[in-house]
């Protein structure tokens, strides 16, 4: 009964999993910084090869390790759905995005169809087993919250992203000549940065902001359908770059306005929370939402005019710091907690509390680097473009300074596991 | 009534009144972070014994299963308890960090244990139950003490 119903109440997946997606999300983010440290303004140019490498470090390389972490830790909690053998699913999704990845950004340098083949290929393998077992358990749901039918569509817009991507891919090998490749980049940039990235944190957000910070509820019908909304628009985009593009920027600034909506909504929740302690988190997650709603405004401008390259850079940077910032209040959120959650599990009488984990004042003072990371990108855009190496710097210090903090809450893990005394549960089967 | 509504009023009821508890023990009011924790503990602790001694069963009843869902709710109300207790101790000795650290691991370990009831167990629940069924259900969790 409990198969066919979709409902399975196992404990969580096992910490390493979770982990090494966040541990390799912040060695990619340290990759990027350095990348923006190296090369300054010109990593900033989309159309340029730097500007193609800087991007996919943060989306392939940190966003996506990130979130399918995220995933697999939440996918138990939000929806039920224990996937089995999650940790020979995660090393045989991630090590081929990993290699994928790295190729994918060769490429992009060298322009070697060979190196977008083999890219493709390997980011394909690594990504749509992963993507499409997710997917398909959820679709099999039968209880949905806003959250499950939420992450059903980040996950269906992914798959339409990485469709789109082999397309592109094609395109710039030279094996297909179909297609406008910078039409098709809009669509790739709309699937990818909204109906990815934003409708996956949108909907983790209905629950976590609630939840988390004991909020008043996202309204119901409004949660239910919002990334139904924004998926449809993103797949009607689609379908008007290939036949009708003048109504191109009016449905994706719609998929945009929803989500700038959205981020202002949660502005407000946030401010009529009943947990009185502002920690770090909440502080990341208000600089999230805040540059969000901006970001979006501006991507709403950007599709009817042309953007100058000091607001373009500034629409770059405010749409990178919503999702780094989001991703880093649920990192120290999840890991202290995984860490304790698992250790007192397994028994272990020595299992560290969360602040022994990873104390606030940590996640503070990580706060003050990513704000400085921020504002120096924005005085960058519009005073100095040097100063781009010097955001690229704090880029590589902001993110070594949360693999830091992830590699000692495994250290502890082990250290505990290897010294400390346990207590024996009774056998729960 | 649904079983839902019921027992997820429940939970919010036990989050507002946590919340107040942290809100106190943050301030350094010990005496109302005292009083208000005793009040979350009270209230959890009934809200488990509803499930435990009048919902579950009937459930299981009805699926023909102790195992499984029920098993892993009941393990997370030990954890649960667990943490109770060593709360109950920070706020013995007055200690914030402590008391502090706690609460975020209670919060997010009682969130998590919630999304699960709320989201699958009980809409399971109020699925196999038929409708009479629910309220003298309901009905019997009112009287339950702890």
């Amino acid at each position: 009964m409990f198969q066919n119903s979709g409902l399975s109440l196992d404990q969580a997946p096992p910490i390493s999993v979770v982990l090494r997606f966040f541990l390799a999300g912040s060695l990619w983010g340290i990759a990027a910084g350095a990348w923006l440290l190296l090369q300054g303004p010109s990593a900033l140019n989309p159309a340029a090869p730097q500007g193609l490498i800087l991007t996919h470090l943060l989306t392939l390389g940190v966003m996506l390790s990130f979130m399918l972490g995220a995933l697999f830790q939440m996918l138990p909690v939000l929806a039920g759905i224990a996937l089995k053998d999650p940790v020979t699913l995660a090393i045989r999704s991630q090590w081929p995005i990993l290699f994928g990845t790295l190729l994918l950004l060769c490429a992009f340098g060298s322009g070697s169809a060979v190196l977008y083949f083999l890219a493709a290929l390997l980011l394909g393998m690594g990504l749509l087993p992963v993507a499409w077992r997710m997917l398909q358990r959820l679709y099999r749901l039968r209880d949905h919250s806003a959250s499950s039918r939420g992450m059903g569509f980040a996950l269906y817009n992914l798959l339409l992203l990485v469709l789109l991507g082999f397309w592109m891919v094609a395109l710039l090998g030279g094996w297909t000549f179909r297609g406008d490749l910078l039409a098709l980049r809009q669509v790739h940039l709309g699937l990818g940065l909204l109906g990815w990235i934003a409708l996956l944190i949108v909907s983790v957000s209905f629950q976590v902001i609630e939840m988390f910070y004991v909020t008043p509820p996202y309204p119901k019908s409004y949660a239910r359908c919002l990334p139904s909304l924004v998926t449809g628009l993103l797949t009607l985009e689609f379908v008007a770059v290939l036949n009708l593009p003048a109504m191109q920027p009016w449905i994706e600034s719609l998929a945009a306005l929803l989500v700038g909506i959205h981020a202002l909504l949660t502005l407000r929740r946030l401010s009529q929370r009943q947990r009185p302690l502002a920690d770090a988190t909440v502080w990341f997650w208000r600089i999230g939402m805040g540059t969000l709603a901006t970001a979006m405004l501006l991507w709403i401008v950007g599709d009817f005019t042309t953007l100058s390259i000091a607001w373009s850079e500034t629409l770059y940077t405010l749409y990178a710091a919503f999702a780094l910032s989001v991703v880093f209040a649920m990192a120290y959120k999840i890991v202290p907690f995984l860490t304790w959650f698992h250790l007192n599990a397994q028994g272990y009488f020595n299992a560290p509390m969360m602040h022994e984990v990873i104390h606030p004042r940590y996640a503070i003072r990580h706060l003050s680097i990513h704000l400085t990371t921020l504002f120096t990108a924005l005085f960058a855009a519009w005073t100095t473009p040097e100063l781009w190496h010097l955001t690229g710097a704090l880029l590589l210090f902001s993110f070594a300074w949360i693999a830091l903090a992830i590699y000692r809450a495994w250290h502890r893990y082990l250290e505990v596991q290897a010294s400390g005394e346990k207590f024996e549960f009774p056998s729960m089967t | 009534m649904q079983i839902s509504n019921y027992m997820t009023h429940e939970h919010r009821a036990c989050d507002a009144v946590f919340a107040e508890a942290e809100k106190a023990a943050a301030a350094g009011d010990w005496a109302e972070a005292e009083k208000k924790f005793l009040e979350f503990s009270n209230d959890t602790l009934t809200h488990f014994k509803k499930e435990e001694e009048e919902l579950f069963p009937a459930f299981e009843a009805k699926t023909g299963s102790s195992e499984g869902p029920t098993q892993v709710m009941r393990f997370e109300h030990e954890q649960v308890r667990g943490l109770i207790g060593k709360m109950a101790e920070a706020v013995e000795k007055q200690d914030r960090d402590a008391y502090l650290s706690l609460a975020e691991s209670m919060m997010i370990l009682l969130q998590q244990h919630n999304m699960k009831e709320e989201q699958m167990l009980y809409a399971m629940c109020d699925r196999v139950l038929p409708p009479e069924e629910k309220s003298t259900l309901i009905d019997e969790m009112e009287k339950v003490e702890l």
